[in-house]
């Protein structure tokens, strides 16, 4: 595994979700709900070095407020116990339900 | 009875035109409306040469010939590519909304398998050992994330359009090969293009769709423009000069930027900073 992949898997580890196995002879790899199982998304391996930390770090609010992640609200619910003084904070800007 | 055997790609043709619904493919109502894309003017002073299949070629041409259609990755004997197909099936059957989209998407793979087909034949006129070569896409935005619908439609509407001023280029290319599939490439991408502008249109239609489709730009957006490279790129002359560029990494960047831009205000969306998150400026 090289260290952008592990990049990623931790990246994604923290809002709930998991990195499968290479999909397609290394490069790909899907994204699954940590709850559920259900694929998410798929990333490749080529991003740039802490690349990934900070995407998933952008997308923090669109997981809290279910903009992204699981119909299951897995991530809605990892995001809440990560921080959630940013996720009420989100829930107000996005009109959402704390 | 006629003994004349319909050719592969008459028989592709043929298939294509039975494909055709209101929406697909998407490419014909942009053109009807006319030339939608910037033409690129190489300098005057350019050399004149032209290289057809099986012409010797200078040592530094091919080289920089290969270069390029590598960085291209569209060939049937590029397993990567193919695997990148894979991921777009994936994510069809995993987050699209309806079986519309689904169906639409399905007509964009068959598409680029096409262009599969057609890469491969210039490999093979080119240089056989390539035609097998696998090459994993280099730059990171064929590897961003796409976690939904609208990462899958922001990526088409930047990287297919991407390809699609890559193929108005080649329509002055100096390999001659490559100039003639150039219409084709170019009117096709541009169309996967307009594809994803179509979902972005639905998706910003709604107000969370619109929040979600406004976030998600900043990450799309700086990855569209560091693909066309570093403005001072010290390849770009080289490329110029033997004919299989017409202009500068900055000039194509601009002429896109400007382009897309003027799309994504009529989506209602707030544009990024320019050089926010670039990473090749």
């Amino acid at each position: 595994m090289t260290d952008i992949v592990e990049e990623i898997r931790q990246a994604y580890g923290r809002v709930g979700i998991a990195l499968d196995r290479p999909a397609t002879y290394g490069t790909y790899y899907r994204l699954l709900c940590g709850g559920c199982g259900k694929m998410v998304g798929n990333v490749g391996d080529r991003l740039l070095p802490d690349m990934a930390a900070e995407l998933v770090e952008r997308q923090f609010e669109l997981y809290a407020t279910g903009l992204l992640g699981c119909p299951c609200g897995h991530q809605r619910e990892a995001t809440r116990l990560l921080d959630a003084g940013r996720w009420e904070a989100a829930q107000r800007r996005q009109g959402g339900t704390p | 009875m006629t003994d004349v055997l319909p050719s592969e790609m008459t028989v592709i043709e043929d298939a294509e035109r039975r494909g055709r619904t209101e929406l697909w493919p998407f490419w014909r109502r942009v053109y009807a409306e006319g030339d939608p894309l910037p033409r690129f003017t190489p300098p005057a002073d350019r050399p004149r040469q032209r290289f057809d299949e099986g012409d010797p070629l200078p040592d530094e041409y091919r080289s920089l010939l290969l270069k390029m259609l590598r960085h291209e990755g569209e060939r049937a004997g590029n397993k990567s590519f193919l695997g990148f197909m894979a991921t777009c099936l994936d994510l069809a059957e995993a987050i699209f909304p309806d079986a519309t989209s689904r169906l639409i998407k399905a007509e964009y793979l068959a598409e680029e398998l096409k262009h599969a087909i057609m890469f491969h034949r210039l490999a093979v006129g080119l240089e056989r050992d390539f035609a097998l070569k696998d090459v994993p896409y280099a730059h990171y935005a064929f590897h961003l994330p796409r976690e939904t619908w609208a990462d899958d439609a922001f990526f088409h509407f930047f990287v297919d359009l991407n390809g699609a001023f890559h193929a108005r280029d080649w329509r002055e290319s100096s390999y001659v090969p490559l100039a003639k599939m150039s219409a084709t490439v170019e009117r096709d991408e541009l169309g996967h293009s307009e594809m994803g502008y179509y979902f972005l249109q639905r998706i910003c239609a709604d107000r969370r769709g619109k929040t979600l489709a406004q976030h998600l730009l900043g990450k799309w957006y700086p990855a569209a423009l560091d693909m066309f490279g570093r403005s001072d790129s010290p390849n770009a002359p080289r490329f110029i000069g033997w004919g299989l560029k017409s202009v500068g990494n900055a000039e194509i960047r601009d002429a896109y930027k400007a382009y897309v831009n003027r799309k994504l205000v009529a989506l209602g969306l707030d544009l990024p900073d320019e050089r926010a998150n670039r990473r090749f400026l």
